[in-house]
């Protein structure tokens, strides 16, 4: 028998910033407000814009190179990214929301889930359309006037993100169960959240091409045949307004990605910016005081050609240098035929780096730790890249602060 | 378009009991006076230990941009960036 969609009350918010990182320069010039503003990575030709003001997605100015943006509107205003500003942004945000419930859940710098189930706000009596209109007006005053958001209220997290995407810029919508069907008949596969172009193929392929088919396909077809495995159950759950995406994962893994400015094939500088990746995702590890278990370095070139691999090390990698001589086995395997344009470094299988195990076959390791430690102290106090590995003499204005995409562990 | 300066600079600055706020009023940036206009944005990040305080806003007549760093372990303001508002 098929599943009846959830109708218990729409209980979770989704509430996301609106073309975040553009908005909030708006906020802080009021001179191009009304205009269209692209934040890109560089602001050169070949650099691409990772947000765009509205006035600028209104020309079609998306996730594009600024030489594109340009050529669609000459006055484009394009600025390179201020994280730590965007960083206060969130934590103003985040401040906002935690009036209302402790139950906020960041999803990325720009994007919360907050569940009101139980929720003082709720239990006097407040609707949550009447929350949500405060909300906006809190987060105006908190973040600015020019500052917006969308608010999406539905019985799981799905369909409350799928609500905030549906009245965009500043809109406020709820779904419930009585919806859905109309909801569905009004989107594409693609406008639903998680569906990217691989899993459309894949629905496509079982004869499923809107959300309407999507819906009422059969748990067995979706789970056997369209998915084959128990994700295919999670989105008949999903789709229905069941809770299947509250789960919070632990950290596996502490990586940077970077791409290159100046695109290089030289293996000496090539190692200097892999010292220097290897030292942030360092600090990161050792300031969540993690120890990582494996290396992965991945590297994209200028002929559109991609070389990744990953190596389980034998010992525990914590300081720089660990990470750095694990990094540097794997770049020696790289046959450089291009100019590298892009550079990816990760550690995973973290564990807690405290108690410390010493292994029998460590030998100067728990010499590095200690110089790893006092490092960081020292960067602390007097600020990053203070004290560094010699291989970085010099590299202060390369690979500058970047904002994250979804992880907001360090914020 | 969008300058970067950094260049030290001499700031008016008063601080509202009534609002809890302090605020930048007049700038003196090569030997102009801009009278300042209310902060857009203000965030602070840490530098080491110190903190800086970044102050955004525009002048009075709405023309010029600016970018203000107060550094608080010797109180010295940095004119760090201007914008005129238009595209490069």
């Amino acid at each position: 028998m098929d599943l009846q969609a959830n109708d218990t009350e729409p209980m979770i918010m989704h509430i996301d910033l609106n073309s975040c990182y553009a908005i909030i320069e708006q906020q802080a010039n009021r001179l191009i407000r009304n205009k269209p503003v692209g934040v890109a990575a560089y602001d050169s030709p070949g650099g691409f814009i990772i947000a765009s003001s509205y006035e600028a997605k209104r020309l079609g100015i998306k996730l594009m190179r600024v030489r594109e943006a340009r050529e669609i509107a000459k006055d484009i205003i394009v600025l390179t990214p201020d994280p730590e500003k965007y960083f206060d942004a969130h934590r103003r945000f985040k401040e906002v929301l935690l009036r209302y419930t402790n139950e906020v859940t960041p999803k990325s710098v720009d994007e919360f889930v907050v569940d009101f189930r139980g929720s003082p706000a709720v239990q006097y009596g407040h609707s949550l359309s009447d929350i949500g209109r405060q909300i906006k007006r809190d987060i105006r005053q908190s973040l600015g006037e020019y500052v917006s958001v969308n608010i999406g209220i539905g019985p799981n997290r799905f369909l409350a993100k799928v609500a905030a995407g549906m009245d965009k810029p500043d809109g406020m919508d709820v779904i419930t169960a009585r919806d859905i069907h109309s909801i569905y008949g009004q989107l594409d596969l693609m406008d639903l959240p998680g569906i990217n172009h691989r899993y459309k193929a894949r629905l496509n392929f079982a004869q499923i091409f809107t959300p309407l088919d999507f819906l009422s396909a059969p748990m067995p077809k979706l789970k056997k045949e369209v998915f084959k495995s128990i994700v295919g159950y999670y989105w008949y759950l999903r789709l229905r307004g069941y809770e299947v995406d509250a789960a919070r994962f632990a950290t596996r893994s502490f990586g940077n990605d970077y791409a290159v400015g100046d695109k290089t094939s030289d293996p000496e500088q090539i190692s200097k910016l892999l010292m220097k990746l290897c030292e942030k995702t360092g600090r990161r590890l050792r300031r969540h005081d993690y120890q990582a278990q494996g290396v992965f370095l991945g590297m994209g070139f200028e002929n559109r050609t991609w070389w990744g691999k990953s190596k389980r090390t034998g010992s525990l990698l914590y300081s720089t240098q660990d990470i750095y001589l694990a990094v540097m086995r794997l770049f020696r395997q790289i046959d450089i035929t291009a100019r590298v344009t892009h550079i990816n470094i990760a550690v995973f299988d973290v564990i807690p780096a405290s108690p410390v195990q010493i292994g029998l076959f460590d030998g100067t390791r728990l010499d590095t730790r200690s110089l790893a430690i006092a490092s960081d102290k020292l960067n602390d106090r007097y600020g990053e890249f203070t004290v560094v590995p010699a291989t970085m003499a010099n590299m202060q204005d390369v690979i500058i602060k970047r904002v994250p995409f979804g992880s907001v562990r360090d914020i | 378009m969008r300058e970067k300066i950094n260049e030290e600079v001499s700031v008016v600055m008063y601080y509202s009991a009534k609002h809890k706020k302090t605020v930048p009023h007049l700038l003196n940036w090569q030997s102009k006076d801009y009278s300042l206009g209310p902060v857009d944005y203000y965030h602070s990040y840490m530098e080491g230990r110190d903190m800086q305080h970044i102050f955004e806003l525009c002048d009075r007549e709405g023309s010029l941009w600016f970018r203000l760093r107060l550094d608080s372990s010797n109180l010295h303001w940095t004119l760090e960036a201007i914008h005129d508002g238009l595209a490069s």
